[in-house]
């Protein structure tokens, strides 16, 4: 029961992050985990050039997609979640991982606090991906939710 | 020269009494003057500027007025050069638009070179955030292998990776990859698009991104293989580096497939980064990316070297760690996680069930890779339930668990050149063989470096010599490639060839030069991991004198094997086409290839053909040198 009561306001915690969750309404950070992979195209002559379409990306400089800022992610650290969900969901579960290790150094975690970063994760891996259609910007909230009372790592979302 | 010298003088003078801007500008003007500054090796460079037709003519590859501060600086260093002077010294109100927020290395270069005086001081607000964005004090050259599915992919390409923070330390992701591609026009059909892409009809332009983004495109989306090449460019020329790179944001280059291609121009960054280096003038035909790298390499640039697997190459390597009983598991368990609750996944150990349930996990999401797929919400499900089981019983698994074995790095293959000579019977004369292969390889040769199974060459020349000291064509390969992947259980890649040229052929015992395209679609099994057998079906137009009606159109099949032992490697084909005059044809061949060394190898090649006479056989013996 206790365990429950632990699980219930955890959840509630969550969720309530997810509410204020960094980013905003209407910004690209809702993909799902386990989108379908685009990719094993036989574009024999559909591409000779290892081309980009439309406008060719330079950094990002100016403008975010309509997402704010103000979370403790950088723009860079958010898109490379939405992206490589799968492979993070994979690495927590795992507890380590590429992908793990680049979402602490987007945190900026320090190289002696990774492994309290990666253990954590690991432990709440039934919180942070809770079913399938979790977005990454559910799981950065509940993630740096998680961090905000962990005493080691608190200080990388405060 | 005479226009500007009077002028020069009179600022110089009058610079000493008022030290403005435009006055300073004068000055340094007449500093570059007087040392021809703009025939220095650095301006040239930062240009891109080529020798053009002409006594001391230069013209500059970009393919961009934005580019140029002076009306005909495209080709005129010199005048570019008072042009860029002089805008430095331009009212500081322009802002982000001002020469020296715009070309922050040309004037770095010229402050060294020049005493500019005291310039107005513009507010570069969009640079200070590009570079607060893209920090980094060293590079990595990455070569994302050959990809035969993509004719632009096919001999590899390369970017840059820039890093910052510590050595290994897991920001890689994060670091930002610098890639030179051409800008396609997503509307063009298939066949112009390939014929714009060859000739230089797409600009190509510079593009940073994220490197996460390049690992997503590379290693999960087209499943290649990365190789990660460090440099050991010091913290200032990675500056340098940056600082031209700005200047190329948004400049247009017409993109070349065989020469001024993505690789060609990661090469001139690396020159404008350490200016005592010299590394494009190897390349005025074709830049092929893996020559590119080696070339970097002889010029003492690389200091290590990493693997970085794609998810198939992950998966396969899963796979061949599983017990053979345990593979049969991975797709049960893949279709239904709840199957590790039963016999006779439960009565597994915890090892062996954390390596069936992670391999099943990687066979799943590999099994979603798709031409534009949907989000399956029923694997969706599946793979989070199989990452639940993971989850705890990942301890278990061995230390170096899904870390495939890397092979022979690409950088160490054979060269991509090759000159043969050879002696050949044939028709009971004998043959001087002469061959010239402008790249870059056939399955038959040593593949260490190469995907095994993989054929791809370009500008493939053999010439004979018979008794009679006629000299003609023995085969011209214009493209000829095969991909013989072979399907298992889990992978179902299909195997196909494509080649065009001209050819030797014979009808009733005549020889006739043909030209030829053929193509074919098959599948390959792997006997062992070093041999395989294959089989494809097959279509042909041929253009043969031989025939009343010149123009036939062929259906066929052909079949062969192909196997390594060591040096040794050993190629075997047959096959026969009915053509639409009803004539058939049926010729098989066998090819066995010894190498000696890195670059020298000799083959052995016998060819069997039904229309030809007497005997019907030829054989040569080649040797092969590779550079």
């Amino acid at each position: 029961m206790k365990k429950l009561m632990v699980g219930a306001i955890a959840l509630m915690a969550s969720s309530a992050a997810v509410a204020e969750a960094p980013g905003g309404p209407n910004c690209g950070w809702g993909n799902m985990l386990f989108q379908g992979q685009s990719g094993i195209v036989p574009h024999f002559l559909a591409s000779t050039t290892n081309g980009t379409s439309g406008n060719a990306t330079f950094g990002m400089t100016s403008g975010t997609n309509g997402c704010s800022t103000s979370g403790t992610l950088t723009y860079g650290g958010k898109k490379m979640v939405n992206v490589m969900l799968d492979e993070l969901s994979a690495d927590v579960a795992m507890g380590e991982g590429e992908a793990l290790t680049a979402v602490a150094v987007a945190y900026g975690v320090s190289a002696e606090d990774q492994a309290s970063f990666a253990q954590l994760a690991n432990r709440h891996f039934d919180t942070l991906f809770p079913s399938e259609n979790v977005t990454a910007d559910d799981v950065l909230a509940r993630l740096e939710s998680l961090m905000k009372d962990d005493a080691t790592l608190s200080k990388y979302v405060s | 020269m005479r226009r500007f010298f009077p002028l020069a003088a009179l600022a110089c003078w009058l610079a000493a009494l008022t030290a403005t801007p435009a006055a300073s500008a004068q000055t340094a003007w007449a500093q570059a003057e007087a040392q021809s500054l703009w025939a220095h090796d650095t301006w040239r460079r930062l240009l891109h500027y080529k020798p053009a037709p002409g006594n001391d003519r230069w013209r500059s590859d970009a393919d961009d007025p934005r580019f140029f501060l002076a009306p005909d600086g495209a080709d005129d260093p010199r005048a570019e050069m008072a042009a860029t002077l002089a805008a430095f010294a331009a009212p500081a109100s322009a802002g982000d638009e001002h020469a020296q927020c715009r070309f922050v290395a040309r004037l770095t270069w010229l402050k060294s070179q020049l005493d500019l005086g005291a310039l107005p001081q513009p507010d570069c607000a969009a640079y200070r955030d590009f570079r607060a964005l893209v920090q980094a004090d060293r590079a990595v050259l990455v070569f994302p292998a050959y990809y035969l599915n993509s004719p632009s992919s096919m001999f590899g390409h390369t970017l840059l990776r820039l890093d910052a923070g510590e050595q290994d330390g897991g920001g890689e992701y994060l670091s930002f990859a610098v890639n030179f591609g051409a800008l396609v026009d997503a509307n063009d059909n298939g066949l112009f698009y390939a014929f714009r892409g060859l000739t230089g009809g797409y600009p190509g332009q510079f593009e940073v991104d994220h490197y996460y983004q390049k690992i997503r495109d590379y290693n999960r989306d087209e499943n290649r293989d990365i190789w990660e090449y460090r440099l050991n460019l010091t913290a200032a020329e990675t500056d340098r580096l940056i600082q031209h790179l700005w200047e190329l944001k948004g400049i247009n280059f017409a993109y070349y497939f065989f020469d001024e291609n993505c690789s060609y121009r990661v090469l001139e960054l690396l020159e404008v980064a350490r200016p005592g280096v010299t590394l494009t003038a190897d390349f005025p035909l074709t830049a092929i990316p893996i020559d590119t790298i080696r070339a970097v390499q002889q010029a003492g640039m690389v200091t290590g070297r990493r693997f970085r697997p794609a998810q198939g190459t992950v998966l396969q390597a899963q796979l061949a760690a599983l017990p053979r009983d345990l593979r049969r598991q991975v797709q049960t368990l893949s279709e239904d996680p709840s199957q590790l609750q039963r016999t006779p996944l439960q009565a597994l150990d915890r090892g062996d069930q954390a390596a069936v349930v992670s391999t099943a996990y990687r066979y799943l999401r590999f099994t979603q890779t798709r031409a534009r797929a949907q989000r399956n919400p029923d694997a969706a499900r599946r793979s989070l339930a199989l990452l639940r089981e993971l989850k705890p019983r990942a301890d278990a698994l061995p230390p170096d668990w899904g870390v495939p074995p890397a092979g022979v790095p690409p950088d160490l293959s054979h060269g991509s050149r090759r000159v043969s000579v050879g002696v050949g019977r044939e028709a009971a004369s004998n043959v001087l063989h002469l061959g010239f292969r402008m790249a870059l390889h056939s399955l038959a040769e040593n593949g260490d470096g190469f995907p095994f199974g993989a054929q791809i060459n370009l500008g493939n020349l053999d010439l004979r010599v018979d008794e009679q000291d006629d000299l003609s064509v023995e085969r011209f390969d214009v493209v000829d490639i095969l991909s013989l992947s072979p399907r298992d259980r889990f992978f179902k890649p299909l195997s196909w060839a494509v080649q065009t040229g001209v050819e030797r052929q014979w009808v009733d015992e005549a020889v006739h030069h043909v030209a030829q395209v053929n193509g074919g679609v098959g599948a390959t099994l792997a006997v062992t991991s070093g041999l395989r057998v294959y089989g494809l079906l097959a279509a042909r137009l041929e253009h043969n004198h031989g025939f009343d009606s010149p123009l036939q159109p062929a259906l066929g099949v052909r079949s062969g094997v192909l196997g390594t032992w060591g040096p040794l490697t050993l190629r075997a084909e047959a096959g026969s086409e009915r053509f639409a005059n009803g004539r058939t044809r049926s010729r098989w061949q066998w090819q066995q290839n010894l190498a000696l060394a890195r670059h020298h190898a000799l083959q052995l090649q016998v060819d069997g053909h039904d229309q030809r006479a007497p005997g019907r056989v030829a054989v040569s013996l080649r040797y092969h040198w590779y550079y």
